[in-house]
C-alpha cells in the first residue's frame, strides 16, 4: 500500500516536473536536434528524405493549382510590357537569324574537321524533364524540389538546366523527388571557365542573386560581360554549359549573373551525362587493361 | 446524429490551428512565382503560430509546435536551415505570448501588429544567428530582412482573414439573440 502511494506520488511529481518544464525541455530538444544535425549529417539526410517522401505527393498535388496562378500572374505582367518585349524580340530575332547561318556553316565545317582528325567525343548527354514542385521557402537556402527521382533516372550530382543555362545541381534524391541546390545557395561550388580566356575558376554561391567567382588566377583578364561556362572538371557536368555573365569586377570580387531564370521556371531539365563524377559517392571500379583479373575468391584471400 | 455532428465540429475546430499551420508550411514550399519583390516566401507559418497563440493557445500545444517546426526545417532542406530553428522560433513566440497574456487582453489590432513586428523580428534574428553560428561564416542578412518586411505588411491581411473564422466558436453555445449566428 505504502509502495503504491509512493509510486503514485512519484508519478504526480514527475508529471508536475514535466508540465512545469515542458517548454524548457522542448527548447533544449530543439537546440539538441540542431547540434545533432550539425554532427551527424547522414542521420539528418535520412530524416529529410523520409519527411520529403511523405510531403512529395502533397507538394505535387499543390503544384498544379499553383502553376495556374503563376501563369495568371505572368500573363498580367506580360501584358504590361507587351510592346517593349515585342520590339526587343524582333531585334533579337534579326540578330539570331544571322547567327543561325553562321552556326550552320560552322556545324558542317566542324563535322568535316572532326572526321578528318578522328576526334573522340565525350559521352552524349541526355535530358530528363522535370516539373518544379517546391521551393525552399527559407531566407538562407536556395533550392528547388523536382517531381522526378531515382525511378526517373535522376542521381545526385547531375546538372540542372533551363533553356538559358545552368541553374544548379541535384543534391538529394528520393524515389519520386529530387532536390536541386541552386547556384546562389551558400554551399554551392562549381568549377567553371571564363569562356573568352579559358581561365579556370570556382563559382561560389553566397545567398545573393549574384554568385561570386573565386580562385581565379588573375582578375586582370576578366571583363564585365564575359560568359562563364562549366569546365567539366570533377567529371559530373558536361563541358560548356552556359552558366552566367560577369556582371561586375571590383573590390568585392567578380560577380556573375546567372543566365537561367529561377524565379519564373516551371519545368527544368536534368542533364544525364552518363558518368557520375567525383561529386557523388564512390566511383565505378576502373577498367583494367592487361591480363584477365584473377577469380574473385583468390583476390579476396590475397587481399587478406 | 446531431450530437455526433456537434462532436465532429468540435474536433475540427480544435484541429484547425495545427492543420492550418501544416498547410501553410506546405504553401511556403510551393513554387509560387510572385513578382520579384516577393522572391522570398513570407513567414506564413510564423504568422499563423503568432495569431493562434494569441487567441487559441490551447489548440497549439508546445509539443505540436515543436513537431511542426522540425517538419518545416526538414522539408526546407540544405545547410541553411539547421533542423530545430523553426521549432525554436515557434516555441519562443508561444512562450512570449503566454508569459505576457495579462497585457494582451482586449488590445487593439495595432498593438497586436506591433507585437507581431517585435516577435517576428526576434525570431528572424534568432534564425539568422543560428545559421551563421552553425555554418561559422557571415551570411548576407538581406533576404531575411526582406522576408521580415514583406511578412510584416502581409500580417494585417492574414490576421483579418483568419480572424473572420474566429468569430464562430462552437465551444461557446450559439447565441440565439444574435440573428444569423450559426451553431
Amino acid at each position: 500500500m505504502a509502495l503504491r502511494n509512493a509510486v503514485a506520488q512519484a508519478a504526480v511529481s514527475v508529471r508536475y516536473v514535466v508540465q512545469r518544464f515542458s517548454l524548457a525541455l522542448l527548447v533544449a530538444a530543439a537546440i539538441g536536434v540542431m547540434l545533432i544535425g550539425k554532427a551527424d549529417t547522414v542521420l539528418l539526410e535520412r530524416a529529410r528524405a523520409a519527411a520529403l517522401d511523405l510531403a512529395a505527393p502533397l507538394l505535387e498535388a499543390l503544384s498544379r493549382p499553383v502553376a495556374t496562378i503563376n501563369r495568371l500572374i505572368a500573363d498580367v505582367e506580360d501584358l504590361a510590357n507587351l510592346r517593349a518585349e515585342n520590339a526587343r524580340l524582333r531585334e533579337e530575332n534579326a540578330r539570331l537569324v544571322t547567327w543561325q547561318s553562321v552556326a550552320r556553316r560552322m556545324e558542317v565545317e566542324n563535322a568535316e574537321l572532326r572526321g578528318l582528325l578522328n576526334f573522340k567525343e565525350g559521352p552524349q548527354a541526355t535530358f530528363i524533364t522535370a516539373r518544379v514542385v517546391g521551393d525552399s521557402g527559407s531566407a538562407f537556402v536556395r533550392s528547388m524540389l523536382l517531381n522526378v527521382g531515382r525511378s526517373g533516372g535522376v542521381t545526385s550530382g547531375q546538372a540542372v538546366v533551363t533553356g538559358e543555362g545552368l541553374i544548379g545541381r541535384i543534391t538529394e534524391v528520393g524515389e519520386s523527388w529530387a532536390r536541386v541546390l541552386l547556384l546562389s545557395d551558400l554551399s554551392f561550388r562549381l568549377p567553371v571557365l571564363v569562356e573568352r580566356s579559358r581561365e579556370p575558376a570556382i563559382l561560389t554561391g553566397d545567398n545573393s542573386q549574384l554568385p561570386r567567382l573565386a580562385m581565379t588566377q588573375s582578375l586582370a583578364g576578366i571583363q564585365v560581360g564575359d560568359r562563364i561556362v562549366t569546365s567539366g572538371h570533377g567529371g559530373s557536368f558536361p563541358v560548356g554549359i552556359p552558366v552566367g555573365v560577369v556582371s561586375s569586377v571590383g573590390e568585392g570580387g567578380v560577380r556573375v549573373k546567372p543566365l537561367g531564370d529561377v524565379l519564373r521556371v516551371e519545368f527544368v531539365r536534368v542533364v544525364d551525362y552518363g558518368i557520375t563524377g567525383l561529386v557523388t559517392g564512390p566511383a565505378p571500379p576502373p577498367e583494367v587493361y592487361g591480363p584477365p583479373a584473377p577469380p574473385p575468391r583468390a583476390a579476396a584471400t590475397k587481399a587478406r | 446524429m446531431g450530437d455526433f455532428l456537434q462532436q465532429l465540429d468540435r474536433w475540427l475546430y480544435a484541429a484547425l490551428p495545427g492543420t492550418l499551420v501544416a498547410f501553410l508550411i506546405l504553401l511556403t514550399l510551393a513554387p509560387v512565382r510572385l513578382p520579384e519583390v516577393l522572391a522570398v516566401a513570407p513567414l506564413l507559418p510564423l504568422m499563423a503560430v503568432y495569431h493562434f497563440c494569441l487567441f487559441r493557445a490551447e489548440a497549439l500545444p508546445a509539443w505540436l509546435l515543436f513537431g511542426l517546426g522540425i517538419l518545416f526545417d526538414l522539408l526546407q532542406g540544405g545547410p541553411g536551415t539547421p533542423v530545430g530553428v523553426s521549432a525554436l522560433q515557434f516555441l519562443l513566440v508561444r512562450q512570449a505570448i503566454l508569459g505576457n497574456q495579462k497585457y494582451l487582453v482586449e488590445v487593439s489590432f495595432t498593438f497586436i501588429w506591433f507585437g507581431y513586428a517585435v516577435l517576428s523580428a526576434v525570431a528572424v534574428a534568432l534564425s539568422w544567428c543560428a545559421v551563421s553560428l552553425l555554418m561559422w561564416r557571415f551570411i548576407d542578412p538581406q533576404p531575411a530582412v526582406f522576408q521580415y518586411v514583406v511578412s510584416l505588411f502581409l500580417y494585417p491581411i492574414f490576421g483579418w482573414l483568419i480572424g473572420r473564422g474566429r468569430g464562430r466558436d462552437p465551444l461557446n453555445a450559439p447565441d440565439p439573440r444574435v440573428p444569423g449566428s450559426r451553431p
